[in-house]
């Protein structure tokens, strides 16, 4: 429980910082100093900057905010519709339930990473920077309800057998009345649910940044951040630059799953 | 005064090829207090889903039919069906705190209820409820009504489902040993009060337990259910006449001979009255 309010403060903290380095005067993530590509840390750049000049402290705090809230958002939505699916077919006639459920496996069972490479290099190269970060969580939520819509079938279907859905149906209650009284007791399973979304869809989309995949320039990305490590001259050059991106990932991610712990 | 039962149920149930209730034939008049005796497994729950016209939900079949003012249930559609539940026919369930929704607050319970079969809700719904709730005896403020099944005993619990099947004046309630759950004291404070309220109400009762002694306490007649169908069936004053053999068990269970369980009755309803608040 300690571990879990330390983690969800110390979230909170990053976020904080993350929007007080970007709203300080002249703080900038596509402005490029042409002046000063690669320089190493100094009192403008104290990250230093990358290949093109731009500052990488500004740029490592906006992709934080940005694939932050785009997971965040994404599993709202992925949520969402797996708590639809799922209480539909559990509470609809048994072909329903059993046709939502083999829609479920046939996802799960989808090769994702190649289906969103397809996805994405479908997309024309002239795709705004925007629609792709909007595009990309897209995809993500759009393969990511199947495994949640199996959990709230399970639940919701444990509930329908349950004793006082039994009174409430002996009592004549409607149905609407009684699928309305079952969204308070899925909450406790639909919080944990969105919760660990948010993580998995962050290092999914660092991944398909990593591969070119991601969000695209001059927004900036972790994945994307990453991606400048394919030239391992840069990589040798540079590495006290990367190493904070990979390790700010790691504890991001690890507040995250503390702080979503059920 | 009319000779018509209010209750005539002859039929058969059972699932997917196994018959659990072979005849099943009684009627119940009105204000009448039926107790139904069986041991595990002798079909008292088919017996209760069938009168709901349950029983298609725990995959069961019923055929035959159940009269209730004439009116033959069994022979509704669903939609028919679920206008009677609650408002002619109520159940009080068999474990108190299973059989309330964990995540609601009690006031959304008698909400809900209510919406069940009337369109507004109102004053008429409040002045009803801290009616029933005075009947059962329990708090009727605000902040017991804001509580979640969770925060309440299992013998408030129960009352709040007497008061919950009370809400719509049924002509019969159906009660699925409603005692089982419960301590000794509490049974006994739960008895007195259903007996109290079909005293006041006219009520019928269908008081289903494996419980014999539970049964002498509350029941105007005795049923007997005895693998698939109703052995015996008399009031329980003649209950020393009963001759079937699965009565005569369960009569041998007694400590004490009906006859002095029956006496104590009448004294115990004359105390129980007082000492039921709470």
């Amino acid at each position: 429980m300690r571990v879990k309010l330390f983690a969800a403060y110390a979230l909170a903290a990053l976020v904080l910082m993350a929007a007080a380095v970007l709203t300080a005067p002249h703080a900038s993530y596509s402005r490029q100093d042409r002046e000063a590509p690669f320089a190493a840390a100094s009192r403008k750049h104290p990250a230093g900057t990358d290949a093109l000049g731009r500052d990488r402290l500004a740029r490592v705090a906006a992709a934080l905010l940005l694939s932050l809230t785009g997971a965040a958002v994404a599993s709202a939505a992925t949520t969402a519709a797996a708590a639809g699916i799922g209480a539909l077919a559990a509470f609809g006639k048994a072909h329903v339930g059993w046709t939502a459920m083999l829609i479920c496996d046939v996802f799960l069972a989808l090769p994702w990473l190649f289906l969103l490479m397809m996805v994405r290099s479908a997309l024309p190269l002239t795709t705004s920077p925007a629609s792709s970060a909007a595009i990309t969580f897209l995809v993500l939520a759009a393969l990511g309800w199947p495994a949640c819509a199996q959990a709230v079938y399970r639940g919701a279907r444990n509930l329908r057998n349950s004793e006082w859905m039994f009174h409430a149906r002996a009592g004549g209650l409607r149905s609407a009345q009684m699928m309305r009284s079952v969204i308070p007791n899925l909450i406790p399973l639909l919080l944990p649910q969105f919760l660990v979304s948010i993580p998995a869809f962050v290092i999914a989309e660092a991944n398909l940044g990593a591969l070119g995949l991601g969000i695209g320039e001059p927004l900036p990305s972790w994945g994307g951040m990453l991606l400048e490590l394919d030239n391992s001259a840069t990589l040798f050059d540079t590495r006290w630059v990367y190493f904070p991106v990979a390790l700010l990932i790691t504890v991001l991610l690890l507040l995250e799953a503390a702080a979503g712990e059920a | 005064m009319s000779h018509a039962p209010l209750l005539r149920v002859n039929l058969k149930a059972g699932y997917s090829g196994r018959l659990v209730l072979r005849d099943i034939h009684f009627e119940l008049e009105h204000g009448e207090v039926l107790g139904l005796v069986g041991g595990s497994g002798a079909g008292k729950s088919t017996l209760v889903l069938s009168l709901l016209g349950l029983l298609p939900w725990r995959g069961g079949r019923v055929t035959g039919e159940v009269l209730l003012e004439g009116d033959n249930l069994l022979a509704h559609s669903e939609r028919k069906l679920r206008t009677v539940r609650g408002r002619r026919i109520a159940l009080i369930p068999q474990s108190p705190m299973s059989a309330l929704n964990p995540a609601i607050s009690l006031q959304s319970h008698f909400n809900e209820a209510w919406r069940a079969h009337e369109r507004h809700a109102g004053s008429a719904l409040a002045s009803r409820v801290h009616e029933l709730l005075a009947e059962v005896q329990l708090p009727s403020d605000a902040e017991f009504l804001r509580r979640r099944p969770g925060q309440i005993s299992v013998g408030q619990a129960q009352r709040v489902l007497i008061a919950l099947a009370l809400l719509h004046r049924p002509a019969l309630i159906i009660a699925d040993e409603p005692t089982s759950a419960l301590d000794p004291v509490t049974q006994s404070q739960i008895i007195g009060l259903l007996r109290q309220l079909n005293r006041i109400h006219r009520t019928a009762l269908f008081y289903v337990s494996h419980d014999l002694i539970s049964v002498l306490q509350i029941s105007d007649r005795i049923a007997v259910l005895d693998d698939g169908t109703i052995v015996e069936n008399l009031p329980v004053s003649r209950i020393g006449e009963a001759r079937h053999e699965a009565t005569l068990s369960l009569l041998s269970t007694l400590p004490v001979p009906p006859d002095v369980l029956l006496n104590f009755r009448g004294r115990a309803a004359l105390e129980a009255q007082p000492a039921a608040l709470h």
